[in-house]
């Protein structure tokens, strides 16, 4: 299409933090329409990949805490388990049980800020603080067991987690996804099933399977386009494997088919935590910790599933304390950049924040 | 069955089996095609590409982390290219977007060219000219304390002892 210099401007999209998270996108509108989308990472850059060259697998696991807010511990366990790979740990089952419950609480916390996120961009602001109230139970929780709401500083460590879980807290869990499991239909009436929320989302920025590998997309926006790719599923990680849930997937692969994924994984994580809650077995928590240890020479790959989409760490080490070379695989940076910039070519510009928000990224881990 | 064709493609250069993973290093020239060989038989996902450097030998190596959909497991292809001038044809074309933002990154904080790619720009740096930071001749502490501190102030002088 000819861009004409009268009816066509240039438009940022963010970076101010509540309407965009700490990110933007140059958009190219043509009267209302998008016809060229540019996204500008580099706000949250921390560097983290050389940061951790300079620290101990210890230190490593309080400092990936940070490369996302929405979901500190699933960052904590993919370190973990890539410096357990390395050096061939066997970790304690009581431990793979305890992350189990933690990563899955950490998927619904973290689903429940997308999606009330997304109600705030689009004017749902009921369901925006609804979303929130329910995520307020499950940080309880955490703070219960990690000592803090939101960053655990690095509970979960090379060789299984820093303390055992506080007497008592198998029930309170329960009756906290037992509330939560009743309370979610407020949501779904005020937001998800809501005849405006679903005339605005549905048939919005339809992502192709074919498209979506390219781009790179994983988590529930592939999940969402046809593409049933679930790390937990097919590269059984911790104890997911003796765990009994559907994968999540739909073939629209439109926003609100997006939004429906993640709907969906909200109730298959409570029902995987009370499943693990179940098989709690008794024993040790970690191994002895050893601080001061040399890494073994060599290299390791390993992925999870996190709330985002799949999250990986390369861990390369020549037999120093502190690794060599340490790669982080944010799912956010494919979803924000190439996904993003294809997905908005041709949307109106008031759907921009509908198109963005159904993503469910996290700058922090796009930037790292 | 994708891993025992990829095991056959890759025999010849020694590759190391993980349980569902291939590790291979493979030479510089013959690198492009057989990533054109393992997309065709399905590693068709490019979950990423590292880069490390290895100043005592002279090399950067690029590593595509190679997922397939079908059969579950995964490809790490190494290749290593010459440090002074590191240079890899892009594989924007193949592997779609995903491999054009990987490039994008490592030629921003490695210094690794990649011809073809249409889009090598700056991405999370502002205004950067010094040389490629996550090299490992880059003193990251040395650059933080020169640049933001200075030992004149009495409340930045722990910066400056060792």
């Amino acid at each position: 299409m000819p861009i004409s210099r009268t009816d066509t401007y240039l438009l940022p999209f963010g970076p101010a933090h509540p309407g965009s998270g700490n990110f933007r996108v140059w958009l190219t509108v043509q009267g209302e329409r998008v016809v060229r989308a540019v996204a500008e990472p580099g706000f949250l850059h921390r560097g983290f990949e050389k940061l951790m060259e300079y620290r101990t697998p210890l230190q490593n696991s309080v400092l990936s805490d940070r490369i996302c807010i929405l979901e500190p511990l699933s960052w904590n366990l993919a370190f973990a388990l890539a410096v357990e790979r390395l050096q061939g740990m066997e970790v304690p089952a009581r431990a793979q049980y305890i992350r189990t419950i933690l990563a899955e609480l950490t998927r619904i916390q973290s689903h429940l800020i997308w999606l009330g996120a997304a109600g705030l961009a689009m004017g749902f602001e009921t369901a925006f603080k609804l979303a929130l109230t329910y995520r307020e139970e499950v940080l309880k929780l955490f703070e219960e067991v990690t000592g803090a709401r939101v960053y655990p500083a690095g509970y979960i460590r090379p060789g299984g987690v820093r303390r055992d879980l506080p007497p008592g807290f198998p029930r309170r869990c329960l009756e906290a996804l037992d509330r939560l499991e009743k309370d979610l239909w407020e949501l779904d009436s005020v937001m998800l099933e809501n005849p405006s929320f679903l005339a605005r989302t549905r048939g919005l920025a339809p992502l192709s399977p074919e498209e979506a590998v390219r781009l790179g997309a994983s988590g529930p926006p592939l999940r969402a386009s046809g593409i049933p790719y679930d790390v937990r599923r097919d590269d059984p990680y911790l104890v997911y494997d003796q765990l009994e849930f559907q994968v999540a997937s739909r073939d629209d692969g439109d926003a609100l088919a997006r939004f429906r994924v993640g709907r969906a994984e909200l109730r298959e994580s409570i029902g995987l935590v009370r499943q693990a809650l179940q098989g709690l077995p008794a024993g040790e928590v970690a191994l002895p910790p050893k601080p001061f240890a040399r890494l073994p020479e060599g290299e390791a790959y390993v992925h999870i599933e996190s709330a985002h989409g799949d999250a990986g760490v390369y861990l390369v080490s020549t037999g120093d304390k502190t690794p060599y070379r340490v790669k982080l695989r944010g799912p956010s940076f494919t979803l924000l950049i190439p996904v993003l910039e294809h997905l908005l070519v041709g949307v109106e510009v008031a759907d921009v924040p509908v198109v963005f928000w159904s993503l469910n990224h996290c700058p922090a881990d796009m930037d790292r | 069955m994708p891993l025992e064709s990829a095991w056959e493609l890759l025999a010849r250069f020694s590759p190391r089996r993980e349980g569902n993973s291939i590790w291979a290093t493979v030479p510089t020239d013959e690198a492009p095609s057989l990533l054109e060989a393992l997309y065709l038989q399905g590693w068709s996902y490019l979950s990423a590409i590292s880069a490390v450097d290895w100043p005592q030998r002279g090399a950067l190596e690029l590593v595509y982390h190679l997922w397939s959909l079908e059969d579950k497991g995964f490809v790490h292809l190494k290749v290593e290219l010459d440090r002074t001038a590191p240079e890899f044809p892009s594989l924007a074309q193949l592997f779609g977007g995903s491999a054009q933002v990987n490039e994008r990154e490592i030629y921003e904080l490695f210094g690794v060219d990649f011809p073809g790619n249409p889009a090598l720009g700056p991405l999370f740096l502002e205004g950067w000219e010094g040389p490629p930071p996550f090299r490992k001749d880059f003193d990251w502490r040395a650059y933080v304390r020169d640049a933001y501190y200075s030992e004149a102030r009495e409340e930045d002088r722990a910066y400056f002892q060792d």
